[in-house]
């Protein structure tokens, strides 16, 4: 597990580095990589001054580096000339609507694949395979936003369940269970589309893995103890079907991140997704490296919860 | 009592039992043995209910046929009633489950015991097989293929099934394992009904009382499993012997010939078999009881090819033969052994029609011989000690060689020089026309001798009476001669008497072993028991002046000593 650890580290202060190298490494004046020409129209000299003065440009670059660093250690991810705010404030400011979305989009899109793998995998063959393999293909086939579209056109625009757009209803002045209520109730379509876009993935993993492990010995075994087929699916099958779809949902993080991009957009939900495609159509620079910094970290993170549940899981990993 | 009657399964259209019928009783450790692919894991998995493929027939556990019952009730049977210890040990335990826990599932499925009690009985389990109790927490990947083996047995025997079934229980294992744990079968088979799966025929010699021999969906030899390993009387269960290397058996590895096919009519085994007849082809031979054993065979297995009874030979008043009865039977190797002038060449020329006995019978496959016609020779050659003298100086090599075809009215000119070129390829020697047109007197002693291995080889007999027909030969063109009458015997079942006086031949190429000593056969018997226990003292000298490769020479002369009362008795006009 030390060792897990220090390729975490390893791993992050290759990321940081290339953060902070990327901009610097670019033909040009690094100021215009870091915050976009036509950030750089509008500047004045003293602001300039100011900028070079800040990131320390006139410096070495390990000098300038020690100042990134510093300024990270601060959670001063720069200044967005655009909304004319700190980052990081832009940034913690949409950060919870993704977590929610994706977060919960990961665990029930993961968990419900597993769950309609398994049952899939079981039945191998049977209707109840050809019915769910034959729908999850159909739907795998559309693309993200599609499928967000759809939903809105259909939940939001036609039946009016849902509402057509945003993380909650404005000036309401709500709180407690309502506040809640009305939050999930905005969230709903947004965070179907994004499970529904993800939820092929983890269920043709799991059926797979299913299937593979039906085929060992140790199932037989669990047959001949004549165990109760859900003490088989569950128990023998399920746990050690678990283990390949924790390892993908690792990797799956990043992008889940790119696919929720689009559904925002299409709900116009206040998250990330939204923050980057403002920030790409504007140039914002400084929003964009913030925000592709916290996802490295947040995929990061994710496989690093992943590799201890894994322990958790597999007494074989040490 | 466990009952299995006309049991037959099938894939699809792929038969795997063909109609098996079995009883076994209370307490008793039955072993079912085959090469793979006969049907063997099939049969055990039917046991439980756990056949994939299609299942007629009827298996009755305590009056109650397994095979009709709900999935439900056969749940509840797994376990409880039949258990099974499953061949695969390294992948047939879940590798996210400690020991404890999977020993302990079935108990509480069937909610035998408490939570508190299942867990103390898992420690006695583990106790019980030989397992510290510390193993109960631990993961399968962290137990060796040994320790395995004692968790699943232990496993096996969680919710006390009158059944256990054993699927190949040590084939995974290392030697010293393999016997800790026969050990360990051995003690709790004790009492209970059990089914060793294997083909591996030490472990059925070791756990089993009975013994059924699978081949290709059916038995075809049921018996005691002491008596079937020391006289197998199938063709298929000889040959299973025959290709198992062990400590007990002496003569080389010989296998089956052919493989395992798909057989729709007649016997399952007749493809392969070397004594086949007609009927074997067209009709499925019943499991029939003959003597001691049970055996599925049109033949009533393995033929007895020749036979001579109290058969008596006197040269003046020298008694060359003195009631000697021997049996050959089909494919096998009896060799005769003793010191010359003990009356071994006098019995293979009264057994060819050379010399007339006085008195005694002699059969061949079946039938009494009073006069022997050319049929007999074309099955029946013989090999002689003195080929200078067997081959006539008026014939080349070719002519020698062609000679039994000519006179057999076998083939057409070209086919007969086809074949005797090919038969003396397979003793070694050159084909070219120099050598085809040489005369005998021209050749070294050990080519002359070839040439008549290659005279008797040649019209493909049934039986060959060898006289030491290797003696004048190199080890290594011996070696090459031994492996080409095995190789035939293997493919064809030729049958062999071998006469010679070389004993370290004798224990590699014979099956069974006649000593002869003054024209009586003072000893016979199963080559492996009478080399390894020789009862008579002469034996036990010929065994004792056979060559062997340690320097301990100046012992030999000295431990003589039954030769030695002989010599005396000889010297004294006894």
């Amino acid at each position: 597990m030390k060792k897990k650890a220090l390729d975490y580290l390893l791993a992050f202060i290759i990321i940081i580095s290339l953060n902070f190298l990327l901009p610097r490494l670019l033909p040009g004046d690094p100021l215009a990589a870091i915050y976009g020409e036509e950030a750089l129209i509008a500047m004045t000299s003293e602001l300039e001054a100011e900028l070079i003065e800040r990131f320390g440009l006139d410096k070495s670059l390990p000098e300038q580096f020690i100042i990134y660093l510093s300024s990270l250690l601060k959670a001063d991810l720069g200044y967005s000339y655009y909304y004319e705010t700190s980052v990081t404030k832009l940034i913690l400011g949409a950060l919870p609507w993704t977590l929610l979305l994706v977060g919960l989009g990961l665990v029930l899109s993961t968990l419900l694949g597993f769950i309609l793998g398994l049952e899939s995998g079981w039945n191998r063959g049977r209707w109840q395979d050809k019915g769910i393999l034959t729908g999850l293909m159909l739907l795998n086939g559309f693309p993200d936003f599609f499928i967000g579209i759809l939903l809105l056109l259909v939940f939001a625009v036609s039946l009016g369940i849902f509402p057509l757009s945003g993380a909650l209803t404005p000036y309401t002045g709500l709180s407690g269970f309502a506040l809640v209520r009305d939050i999930l109730w905005h969230l709903s379509l947004p965070l179907a589309a994004v499970v529904l876009s993800e939820i092929t993935a983890s269920y043709l993993l799991t059926r797979t893995t299913v299937i593979t492990i039906l085929g060992e010995p140790f199932i037989l075994t669990a047959r001949a103890k004549g165990l109760k087929d859900t003490a088989i699916r569950y128990r023998h099958v399920g746990k050690n079907s678990l283990l390949p779809i924790l390892t993908r949902t690792g990797i799956r993080v990043g992008r889940i991140f790119a696919g929720a991009i689009f559904i925002e957009i299409v709900f116009a939900y206040p998250g990330l997704g939204v923050l980057i495609f403002n920030s790409l159509m504007a140039r914002d620079y400084p929003v964009l490296q913030g925000i592709f910094l916290l996802v490295a970290i947040g995929v990061l993170a994710t496989n690093f919860i992943v590799d201890l549940l894994y322990k958790k899981i597999d007494p074989r990993v040490v | 009592m466990l009952k299995i009657n006309d049991l037959k399964v099938c894939y699809g259209n792929y038969r795997i039992l063909k109609g098996i019928d079995l009883e076994i009783r209370q307490g008793e450790v039955l072993s079912i043995v085959g090469e793979s692919g006969t049907g063997k894991t099939t049969l055990a998995l039917t046991l439980l209910g756990l056949c994939q493929g299609k299942v007629e027939g009827k298996v009755t556990l305590e009056d109650e046929n397994i095979l009709t019952l709900s999935e439900d009730e056969k749940r509840t049977l797994r376990w409880n009633k039949i258990s099974i210890v499953f061949q695969d040990v390294a992948r047939a335990l879940n590798p996210l489950m400690t020991a404890g826990e999977q020993i302990m599932e079935p108990m509480l499925e069937n909610k035998l015991y408490s939570l508190e009690k299942a867990k103390a009985r898992v420690l006695t389990l583990l106790k019980e097989v030989g397992l510290s109790q510390g193993c109960a927490d631990l993961y399968p990947h962290q137990l060796s293929g040994g320790e395995k083996q004692r968790v699943l047995i232990a496993m096996a025997l969680a919710n006390n099934p009158e059944v256990i079934i054993l699927d190949e229980p040590t084939s995974a294992l290392d030697a010293i394992t393999r016997v800790e744990i026969l050990k360990l079968l051995k003690k709790i088979a004790a009492g209970r009904t059990v089914i060793v799966v294997t083909h591996d025929l030490s472990v059925a010699a070791k756990l089993s009382q009975k013994m059924a021999v699978l081949y290709s969906g059916r038995i075809v030899e049921l018996g005691e499993t002491k008596k079937l390993l020391q006289n197998p009387k199938h063709p298929y269960t000889r040959g299973l012997l025959r290709s198992f290397p062990n400590m007990t058996t002496t003569k080389d590895l010989q296998g089956i010939p052919g493989r395992q096919e798909n057989v729709l009519e007649g016997c399952t085994f007749h493809p392969r078999c070397t004594q086949k007849i007609s009927r074997c082809e067209q009709e499925v031979p019943e499991l029939e009881q003959q003597a001691d054993r049970k055996i599925a065979c049109h033949r009533g297995g393995i033929v007895t090819l020749l036979e001579t009874r109290d058969l008596v030979k006197k040269y003046n008043r020298v008694k060359a033969l003195d009631k000697v009865s021997i049996e050959l039977v089909e494919g096998e190797t009896l060799a005769v052994v003793g010191q010359s002038g003990s009356g071994k060449t006098t019995l293979a020329k009264c057994l060819m029609g050379l010399e007339d006995s006085e008195s005694g019978e002699i059969f061949f496959n079946g039938s009494k011989l009073v006069n022997r016609k050319k049929e007999f020779y074309k099955q029946v050659q013989m090999i002689f000690q003195t080929p200078q003298e067997c081959i006539s100086h008026r014939l080349n090599v070719l002519d020698a060689v062609i000679e039994p075809l000519n006179i057999q009215g076998i083939g057409s000119r070209e086919e007969r020089k086809e074949m005797a070129k090919k038969a003396l390829q397979e003793v070694q020697l050159a084909v070219d026309d120099s050598f085809l047109k040489r005369y005998a007197h021209y050749l070294s002693g050990g080519e002359i001798q070839r040439v008549a291995i290659a005279r008797a080889l040649v019209i493909n007999p049934k039986l060959i009476i060898a006289d030491e027909p290797t003696s004048a030969l190199d080890a290594s063109v011996q070696a090459k001669i031994i492996r080409l009458l095995l190789d035939i015997q293997e493919k064809r079942g030729l049958t062999m008497l071998f006469i010679t006086h070389d004993i370290a031949l004798a224990r590699k190429i014979s099956d069974r072993v006649a000593v002869m000593l003054s024209g009586r056969i003072v000893e016979e018997g199963p080559t492996c028991e009478v080399f390894s226990s020789p009862q008579h003292p002469y034996t036990r000298d010929l065994l004792r002046a056979a060559p062997e490769l340690s320097s301990h020479y100046s012992q030999e002369t000295k431990t003589l000593q039954y030769c030695q009362v002989l010599k005396l008795q000889e010297r004294s006009g006894y």
